[in-house]
């Protein structure tokens, strides 16, 4: 197999250029898509990584108010997720009737939080650290800040939540 | 628990079985690849009548007999020492599922043996064409124990519904076929016989690189240049068979790959995902190593650069192996047991409840074989956290049954201070912190992060309690005065 | 080869690009040179390529680090900047992940470097300047590690930052002073990350580019040193290959293998970040400076527990000092084998070396 190669490499080169050419442009395209690939692999995250204050901001702007389905109906003392924009987020309708909504990507390392109403704050499971329900301030466990809060305006029929 | 627990300090049991099986894989799939690499060497050599490879094969295939034969037997039964240390219950379940399996296994184990040995010490004694034949038996059984092994292993993450229909009723062996037939049999088996080719290449590379290339410069360059196409065939289709393989496997599981890489720009993505990157990475290069280093200049390629394309096999080998197996959390057997030995569904006629159910209401540790009836009789009351300076009976016994429901449900996964360890995992949280968790993991809800990975934890209120107690003590142990 | 400049043949733009930079940059004479560049082929010659790797993991360092300035904030908002590449900002994981396990694994390649170009005897006449550079650069590197460790500040930083100061700080009369100096205050603070901070992305850069390229520069000028045993055989036995591109070709693979293996590091332990540091709290059990001050922290540490106070460090002090020197002028000691007990000295002083670093790190660790 590997003598008949040779052969076959010497016989292109000596008397074959299409050969050759056929040879060298499979060695040229393999090479060219190892090349392709690493940089790929390599430049696509510190693409991401140099673009994420772009990526956020865009996030940020693209969303500026959602009105979750079913939010109108939460009774006092219970929260519910809903999505603002590409990020879960959190709606709560506390006891006394007034309402807050988080963002709910725990500040920590990512995880949705979620509301316990029994325990009037929000928790995250990941790694038990718990915001205060009406500030969004971390309270216990690891999250350094607090959670982003967002404006709700409640009317008649829905619940409007808009970034503050 | 019926079962003794096997308490490994610091590495757990896990990374034991994962080195021994990485080990094992890494020879038995050169068993098979190279069972028909060395009959396909041998008709290659004898119709191109090349007197040097004729010269160089017997030496060769000693290599290949004391590998194989010593080393990947010696540890493929070593994985089978650990596993049935390491998960009891589990090991139990194959073994009465697939007991006519592993029979089969035997006998063309016992063949390939006896074939290699064959092969090896008739080099040059009987006919040529003989020998030849030889030569391909042992590569139909060695063949053979790869498609036994795969449907065993397969079974695992994909046990199939018609198994899981009569699981735990005493008919499972009805299903044999459906069971070993599994849904992810066919791609898992293309994977691995392109991994064993692959693999056949890599350590025929490591003999071709100890050819004196200045005594056997034509033999030398041959060898390897004929070697390398060894490496083409699993470069080429690989990925087609990969995206086969996770087509098959159930959506639950995929969940956590799907995870990993909706995650992977921020840290917390999963590990299934990235010791899947870390295979695929390392496959895609072997291969442009392989050519820059050896088939551009055999001549010079030398012992220290075959080794490191064995490492590079090693890493995308294993990596793989560890991310098929990650996938199958939290189960041992996928919708049947979870890897801490519970049974999802009934064991048997003569109990249709879950197991689990009955474990949460008659107690996890109701019928342990570990403990007195006089000790099991301290475990109903008393206080349930007792102050770490205080020595009494019954704050022993809290503890005593912690540490058996920490060495039933835990040990399979975690250590105490070491690989996934509790001291580590748990130093920060408190009594209550730790509470939380444990009713977290008792109570497990849809959305819970930790439901992908870990199995719900089985037990009544009180063992809970003491398990609770133990951890604490085991993640703040009492600081002695003097210090 | 093709320096024609008639304007009369039809010419592809691929050779008028070539030409347009050869004629101005000399291109051509370079390749020539890379030509005639041989590297010795012998039973050892897989050493030669630890160069390579360290030099391929030094550009990995460069690049992560550029990327890593781009979010760093030095002074008291570092620990909150780092825990933000590390898990806010998308893929910072995975740049400081390679940043800290490249810098490992460069000091891993290089003290390996080292050892292999010893024990072959290469810092014989008329390599003892590449040695010296060497020497230098590994200094550099260190203090690249040391630098570089304390930047997160995350508790284990801030401990290990601490106590491998009391390196520094037990160097007989201006320890303390220099401590201070280092320090920037009597504590590790602010201050400590703002100068570390200076060291690390300008003045080691700075030197270490002028040490390499002199290094580079006289490997070039000697090429490759064989070992004494290869140099003993009669020149028509010795084995060459060419440097370009059968060499480089190999060190390219060579590079693909060290960046694998950088990879399979970072996506399998991707490095932590533990919790900001508090200078008010216990330091936490077993606290220890980076493995590659082992060595000298661990000698410190058993001498001052034998003998009392000041002696134990200055006794620290002196082996190091004295063993430093003598690894130092190594070159000048054992020069050829023609001074079969220097040689045998050069042999036997390598082999001790080894093993009292290796010793020492692992008594360290077995300690903790």
């Amino acid at each position: 197999m590997s003598d008949a190669h040779d052969e076959r490499g010497e016989r292109a080169s000596a008397a074959e250029p299409p050969a050759s050419v056929t040879r060298r442009t499979v060695v040229g395209a393999t090479v060219g898509l190892f090349g392709a690939g690493y940089t790929g692999a390599i430049g696509y995250p510190i693409y991401c990584y140099l673009n994420t204050p772009v990526a956020r901001a865009e996030e940020a702007a693209k969303v500026t108010q959602v009105s979750p389905a079913g939010g109108r109906q939460l009774p006092p003392g219970a929260g519910m997720g809903f999505m603002f924009g590409t990020r879960p987020a959190v709606l709560i309708h506390h006891p006394d009737g007034t309402w807050s909504a988080f963002d709910a990507i725990c500040t920590h390392l990512g995880c949705t939080v979620k509301y316990e109403p029994d325990k009037d704050r929000i928790f995250c499971a990941c790694h038990l650290g718990t915001y205060n329900a009406r500030t969004g301030e971390p309270t216990s466990g690891p999250p350094p800040r607090a959670l982003t809060q967002y404006h709700v305006e409640v009317k008649d029929d829905e619940v409007i939540v808009s970034r503050s | 628990m019926n079962y003794p627990a096997w308490d490994v300090p610091v590495i757990g049991s896990g990374l034991v079985i994962a080195a021994i099986a990485i080990f094992h894989v890494m020879i038995s799939h050169f068993a098979v690849g190279g069972g028909l690499f060395l009959p396909m060497a041998e008709r290659y050599a004898l119709k191109s009548g090349r007197r040097d490879w004729l010269e160089f094969l017997p030496r060769y295939s000693k290599f290949f007999l004391i590998l194989t034969g010593v080393f990947g037997a010696v540890s493929g039964v070593g994985i089978w020492f650990s596993i049935g240390l390491a998960s009891p219950e589990g090991t139990s379940s194959l073994i009465h599922n697939f007991v006519f399996g592993w029979a089969i296994e035997w006998v063309f184990f016992l063949v390939e043996l006896t074939t290699a040995a064959v092969y090896y010490y008739t080099w040059g004694r009987i006919p040529d064409k003989l020998h030849l034949q030889v030569g391909w038996l042992y590569a139909g059984a060695s063949f053979a124990t790869l498609v036994i092994i795969n449907g065993i292993l397969t079974f695992m993450l994909t046990p199939g519904q018609s198994w899981l229909d009569v699981a735990g009723t005493g008919e499972e062996p009805t299903r044999f076929f459906a069971a070993f037939f599994n849904p992810t049999y066919f791609p898992s088996l293309a994977l691995r016989t392109l991994s064993c080719i692959a693999l056949a290449g890599v350590w025929a590379l490591v003999v071709g690189s100890r050819i004196d290339a200045q005594q056997h410069p034509q033999l030398k360059t041959d060898w390897i240049r004929w070697t390398t196409w060894w490496l083409v065939p699993g470069f080429v289709l690989m990925p087609l068979c990969l995206f086969w393989y996770i087509k098959m496997v159930p959506g639950s599981q995929l969940e956590l790959i799907q995870l990993g890489i909706s995650t992977i720009g921020t840290g917390t993505f999963t590990q299934v995902t990235r010791t899947l990157l870390v295979s695929v990475m390392a496959s895609a290069t072997i291969l442009a190593v392989v050519y820059l280093a050896a088939y551009r200049k055999p001549v010079d390629f030398q012992i220290g650069y075959a080794l490191a394309i064995l490492l590079l096999g090693v890493a995308a080998t294993g990596s793989a192996e560890m991310s098929r197996e990650l996938l199958r959390k939290p189960y041992v057997v996928v919708d049947y047991m979870y890897s801490n030995g519970v049974r999802q569904v009934a064991t048997g006629t003569q109990e249709p409840r879950q197991e689990l159910e009955r474990f949460n209401t008659a107690g996890y540790l109701a019928d342990t074989i570990w403990a007195t009836p006089d000790e099991k009789s301290l475990w109903t009351e008393g206080p349930r956290t007792a102050p770490p300076d205080s020595a009494s009976p019954a704050e022993n016994a809290v503890l005593a049954q912690g540490e058996l429901m920490f060495r039933g449900q835990c040990l399979a996964c975690h250590t105490r201070d070491g690989y996934r360890g509790m001291q580590r995992l748990l130093h920060e949280r408190n009594e209550q912190a730790i509470r939380n968790i444990l009713t977290m993991l008792h109570t497990p809800q849809e959305d819970s992060p930790y439901r992908a990975f870990m199995p719900p934890l089985a037990g009544t209120g009180l063992e809970i309690d003491a398990l609770c107690a133990y951890l604490d003590q085991l993640a703040h142990p009492p600081v002695a005065p003097a210090d | 080869m093709t320096r024609s400049s008639s304007p009369a043949v039809e010419r592809s733009w691929r050779s008028r690009l070539w030409d347009f930079c050869d004629e101005r940059l000399g291109l051509a004479e370079l390749l020539e040179l890379s030509r005639h560049k041989m590297v010795p082929q012998h039973a050892h010659s897989f050493w030669y390529y630890l160069g390579g790797i360290s030099l391929f993991f030094f550009a990995i360092q460069v690049l992560t680090g550029m990327l890593l300035l781009v979010y760093f904030q030095p002074g008291p908002s570092a620990y909150e900047s780092v825990r933000r590449i590390t898990y806010d900002i998308d893929f910072g994981w995975l740049i400081r992940s390679a940043h800290s396990w490249s810098a490992n694994l460069m000091v891993l390649a290089l003290l390996a470097h080292m050892f292999s170009v010893a024990l072959m005897k290469a810092y014989r006449k008329p390599r003892e300047f590449g040695w010296w550079t060497g020497l230098g650069l590994l200094g550099l590197t260190m203090t690249f590690g040391f630098s570089g460790y304390l930047l997160p500040m995350d508790e284990l930083a801030f401990f290990a930052t601490k106590v491998g100061l009391e390196i520094p700080a037990s160097v007989p009369l201006v320890g303390p002073l220099l401590a201070g100096l280092i320090r920037g205050g009597p504590n590790v603070d602010a201050n400590t990350i703002q100068r570390f901070f200076t060291l690390h992305v300008v003045v080691l850069p700075v030197l270490f580019v002028l040490g390499l390229t002199l290094h580079l520069y006289l490997v070039q000028r000697h090429g490759n040193a064989v070992p004494p045993g290869e140099e003993a055989k009669p020149d028509s036995t010795r084995r060459y290959i060419k440097f370009f591109p059968d060499f480089f070709v190999k060190d390219l693979a060579m590079w693909l293998i060290a960046l694998n293996l950088l990879g399979l590091l970072v996506c399998l332990f991707p490095w932590q970040l533990g919790t900001q540091a508090d200078p008010a709290a216990a330091a936490p059990d077993g606290v220890h400076p980076e493995w590659y001050f082992m060595a000298p922290f661990q000698l410190l540490k058993v001498l001052g527990s034998w003998l009392p106070g000041a002696v134990g460090e200055l006794a620290g002090m002196l082996i190091f000092a004295v063993g430093g020197i003598v690894w130092g002028i190594l070159p000048l000691i054992d020069r050829s084998s023609d001074h079969p007990r220097a040689a045998r000295f050069g042999t036997w002083f390598t082999w001790g070396t080894i093993a009292f670093v290796a010793g020492l790190t692992a008594w360290g660790y077995l300690a903790l």
